[in-house]
């Protein structure tokens, strides 16, 4: 368990900038999740915090004490590899010990302590097998193993799961989130799944090019992202972006969802009032703003539920595709001709090609400046 | 290995099977081409004398003699000394065990530093290293030459030994390097978050899998050394010649009467050792030939 | 349920609380932590120093000798192109130019047919496949004096092919190219040819098990006939190795000296005599020193000029060696 701070970190491959700046701070065990397409440099930070690649700027502090320069197996770290990078000509045993054997310890300390950790990953029956005779989950915890024994301050992970097919990764990442329940160490997690993210997170960091997008816990990214890029990453189906104007109808605020770009002054529109205001209202009232929904925040009007919440928005609009996935159904409808996606639950299917009544849960909504993708 | 045809149904009919008659016929007269030169060594370093001026080239020995054999290992005259071969097939072996260790092992911790422990220029320096391979020795013989007797080691096992591991650098660094390569970089990474340094990680984790190349390279290089005739005859002297050298001296002295059947003898001691190893272990000297020069 | 302190754990706190420190380590360079550093390039270090010095520094000396004008021992007086012009007009070393042309050329035309041909028959499903295939590649395991020992025998007119098929019945049978000057030159291809069809033929099966068999399959839907689908599609895409084999056969020819010793001794007188093996008796019998230098450089450059344009088309489209 120990704090881990990245200060203004940068990393510089000769001319190119790969990392411009990352600023991140984890309290004691804490599990971060470094979030973002290949690429983005959630690799590089990763090695960087291992050791493995050299820091060009700023500074990474593990419990205060600066890393900068010192050699991984002295920096209290253990990583998990996507490959694994189990030893193969080494048994299960040596391969969970090995760091051990590196360390000088006596081989009664060393299968001591193997001892214990094949018993806490349940992989006692397979210490004598070499990997190659091992499953993919098997290889798993013994990489798991591995890194559990050198009982380090800071865990990390890079991509652990991407090899391996889904059923199994739904119960390795349990596994995962039951082993940091248990033992409180801080976590350092990269992946591309946004899943993984979600689920496995205290908070997340989601990087684009170098950049953190944004470091928040998962609820937050994933109600209030910070931009457009953040909001189009987590959630599936992705979040609609309908293109409006901010205005005024009366003494409430809302958007102007248009026809079309041009009838922005006139021509058929819908007026979608807005729940909070944003900030800086006044500056925006007349601009052209995107408006954010995630499709399970559109929903088949219900009467009742719309009367007791002044947050939700009735609209009329005509269904064009259905898409039943057993829990929901996803519904493509027509928004004043921009399409929008919606979740409805299956006892509520329209009909397709006809128009029906569906609520806009607007307190769940955001807006975003259509230039900067920056959130309002 | 599937075969190309394997993709294809087989041929029905009388024509295709003439024609495989033929494809059969071919190849068995190709395998004789290819045999012809062994079995006459082999049956004309069994017959006698006489029996080689009466009888015809391909004709097996009437009555199997070793004479020639054990004549040619202890008492023919190579130049001046009639020890026969055998202490010309120590030199060779003399020479031969030590090279073959040493530019093996420079070979590996060669291809090791270079795929796994990349510095700037490795390529380059790798680059070098094997286009020297390819250009004709004769530009290195003189200067080879001076160097050796400059060194003190002209004429000894010692300096062919060195001119061999010098010159089986090239081969040994290139055959471990590309083997190396498909070794995930992610293992090195792993066992140095482990603790282990540099020769630790070699000897602990990359050795133990070099085992598939390591017998391709030294059989490689067995071959090569002991095969090799240029550099014995450049850089040996009397006594200290390898077994190809001797042999060469051998045929070629002119003195008395021409013994083919020692000449025979003498030319299957000279190249058992390597038949052995390839009767024993081809597939992986094929593996050799075909590695640095198929793509892919 | 929580871990309780392990004895490991306990004893890797106390060495940690050893050194704790709140700040990075001041830079130790002392010696060893420079050699760490730096290790793997101390690794190849050795290996790439003596290349430099026993490849291309030698290379560069000899270079140096054939500007120069020594003879049995090397003088450093640069004396310009004399060697060269000296060497352009020895007759013996236009019949070793010649044969290299007619030899060279043979060997890689003859070598490649056979090891091309050897290879597609093999590819048939041939019953006994393997046997074939160690029959025709042992060769390449001989020492070329070896090869040369026997066929020189084989060769030979008074106890060779020639007297064989004269006893058989056919008493005016001449097969006596080894001692014929005009005709030496061609035993010797028989022979590298010998040695060498069978390594040529490793590498095209090699590489037509690499073809994608869809194609194949594809172009038999088509309607192409079993000789189509090898001519048009199989051999195109196995262009690559056809280069490999013929550059590492033009360098085995251009480097050709252990087989002529053995075969010919570069007779009859010099008629089937080589640059390797004119290089070998000018430098170290005939005491030209700088005529053998400079006929080396020659060697070397027509070895240049062959490897470097390959290198360099292999290199542009892929980057493994």
């Amino acid at each position: 368990m120990a704090t881990l701070s990245i200060n203004n970190v940068r990393k510089q491959y000769g001319s190119v900038e790969v990392l411009k700046g990352i600023d991140l701070s984890l309290t004691d065990g804490e599990f971060l999740v470094l979030l973002g397409p290949s690429g983005c440099g959630k690799s590089t930070l990763l090695n960087m915090i291992a050791g493995l690649e050299t820091i060009s700027a700023g500074e990474i502090r593990i419990d205060q004490r600066v890393i900068n320069g010192v050699h991984p197996k002295d920096r209290d770290i253990a990583m998990v590899f996507q490959s694994y990078a189990l030893y193969p000509n080494m048994t299960v045993a040596r391969n969970i010990g090995f760091s051990l054997e590196m360390r000088g310890q006596s081989k009664t300390e060393r299968d001591g302590a193997i001892q214990r950790v094949a018993k806490l990953l349940q992989i006692e029956h397979l210490l004598d097998r070499k990997p190659a005779q091992l499953s993919g989950g098997q290889r798993q915890r013994v990489a798991m193993g591995r890194a559990l024994v050198r009982d380090p301050k800071v865990f990390l992970f890079d991509e652990p799961l991407s090899n391996l097919d889904a059923k199994l990764r739904v119960d390795m990442r349990t596994e995962i989130k039951k082993l940091h329940q248990r033992l409180g160490t801080t976590v350092v997690y990269v992946t591309h799944d946004q899943i993984e993210a979600m689920t496995l997170a205290s908070r997340i960091a989601i990087m684009k090019e170098g950049v953190v997008q944004q470091f928040a816990p998962p609820q937050e990214v994933y109600e209030r992202p910070a931009n457009m890029y953040v909001a189009s990453f987590i959630g599936s189906p992705t979040m609609n972006f309908i293109r409006g104007t901010l205005a005024a109808e009366g003494d409430r605020l809302g958007v102007s969802v248009w026809q079309d770009r041009t009838a922005s002054d006139g021509g058929p529109c819908r007026f979608l009032p807005l729940h909070e205001a944003p900030a800086q209202a006044d500056r925006w009232l007349g601009q052209e703003v995107i408006l954010g929904v995630r499709p399970e925040a559109i929903t088949c009007y219900d009467p009742t539920m719309a009367a007791g919440n002044p947050a939700l928005v009735k609209v009329g609009c005509p269904v064009s595709v259905l898409e039943p996935t057993g829990a929901d159904t996803i519904t493509y409808i027509q928004l004043s001709g921009q399409e929008v996606v919606a979740r409805i639950k299956p006892s509520d299917t329209p009909v397709e090609g006809e128009v029906a009544d569906f609520m806009i849960d607007m307190g769940r909504a955001n807006l975003f400046d259509p230039k900067t993708e920056q959130r309002l | 290995m599937s075969s190309l045809t394997s993709a294809l149904p087989p041929a029905e009919g009388m024509g295709p099977r003439v024609a495989r008659w033929g494809l059969y016929l071919i190849l068995l007269l190709f395998a004789a081409y290819y045999l012809l030169p062994l079995v006459v060594m082999l049956s004309t370093s069994f017959k006698s004398l006489d029996e080689i001026r009466t009888g015809s080239l391909l004709s097996l020995p009437r009555d199997i003699s070793t004479d020639a054999w054990i004549y040619a290992w202890t008492r023919a005259c190579i130049g001046a000394d009639c020890r026969g071969m055998a202490p010309y097939f120590m030199n060779s072996l003399v020479i031969v065990i030590p090279a073959v260790i040493i530019s093996t092992l420079f070979g590996a911790l060669n291809g090791y530093a270079l795929t796994k422990w990349r510095f700037r220029g490795a390529n380059v320096v790798f680059a070098m290293i094997l286009f020297g391979s390819f250009l004709p020795s004769q530009v290195m013989l003189l200067p080879m030459a001076q160097t050796l007797g400059f060194l003190g080691l002209a004429g000894s096992a010692g300096g062919l030994i060195l001119v061999h591991v010098v010159y089986g650098l090239a081969f040994t660094t290139l055959f471990f390097r590309n083997y190396y390569v498909s070794i995930p970089d992610d293992l090195v990474k792993a066992a140095t978050i482990d603790g282990a340094g540099f020769f630790q990680i070699f000897t602990k984790i990359m050795v133990p899998l070099s085992l598939p190349i390591m017998v391709v390279t030294i059989i490689w290089q067995f071959t090569q050394i002991w095969n090799d005739f240029l550099f014995g005859a450049s850089f040996a002297a009397g006594g200290a010649q390898p077994v190809t050298v001797a042999l060469n001296n051998l045929v070629n002295t002119t003195t008395g009467v021409k013994q083919y059947n020692v000449d025979m003898a003498a030319a299957m001691i000279a190249g058992l050792p390597t038949l052995v190893v390839y009767a024993l272990a081809g597939k992986y000297f094929i593996r050799g030939l075909t590695a640095g020069s198929v793509k892919g | 349920m929580t871990l309780q302190t392990p004895s490991y754990k306990a004893a890797a706190i106390s060495a940690q609380n050893n050194q704790t420190q709140t700040e990075a380590p001041p830079a130790r360079s002392n010696f060893g932590e420079l050699v760490q550093r730096h290790l793997s390039k101390l690794v190849v270090a050795p290996s790439f120093a003596a290349i430099l010095v026993f490849v291309y520094g030698f290379i560069l000396w000899t270079v140096y000798i054939s500007f120069t004008n020594s003879r049995m021992l090397p003088s450093y007086e640069l004396v310009g192109m004399d060697a060269y012009t000296k060497l352009w007009k020895i007759e013996r070393w236009y019949v070793a130019i010649e044969n290299l042309l007619i030899f060279g050329g043979l060997f890689i035309g003859v070598s490649l047919a056979i090891g091309i041909v050897l290879a597609v028959m093999l590819d048939q499903r041939i019953r006994g496949e393997g046997v074939l295939r160690t029959i025709y590649l042992y060769p390449m395991a001989l020492s070329f004096i070896v090869t040369g020992t026997a066929w020189k025998w084989i060769l030979n007119p008074s106890i060779g092919i020639q007297e064989f098929v004269r006893d058989l019945g056919f008493p005016t049978f001449t097969f006596d190219w080894i001692v014929q000057q005009d005709t030496a030159i061609y035993t010797l291809v028989i022979a590298a040819v010998w040695q060498s069809s069978g390594f040529v033929m490793a590498l095209f099966l090699a590489a037509l098990r690499g073809v994608d068999q869809e194609i194949i399959k594809a172009a038999y839907l088509d309607g192409a006939s079993l000789p189509r689908i090898y001519w048009g599609i199989v051999l195109p895409s196995v262009r690559p190795v056809f280069m490999s084999a013929f550059v590492i056969l033009a360098h085995l020819a251009v480097k050709s000296y252990d087989l002529v010793v053995a075969l010919t001794g570069g007779g009859p007188g010099y008629a089937s005599d080589l640059p390797a093996t004119f290089m070998y008796e000018m430098t170290f019998r005939r005491n030209q020193i700088s005529i053998g230098s400079a006929s080396a450089m020659m060697m070397l450059a027509t070895v240049v000029a062959i490897i470097v344009p390959y290198l360099y088309s292999e290199l542009k489209g892929g980057k493994r060696v």
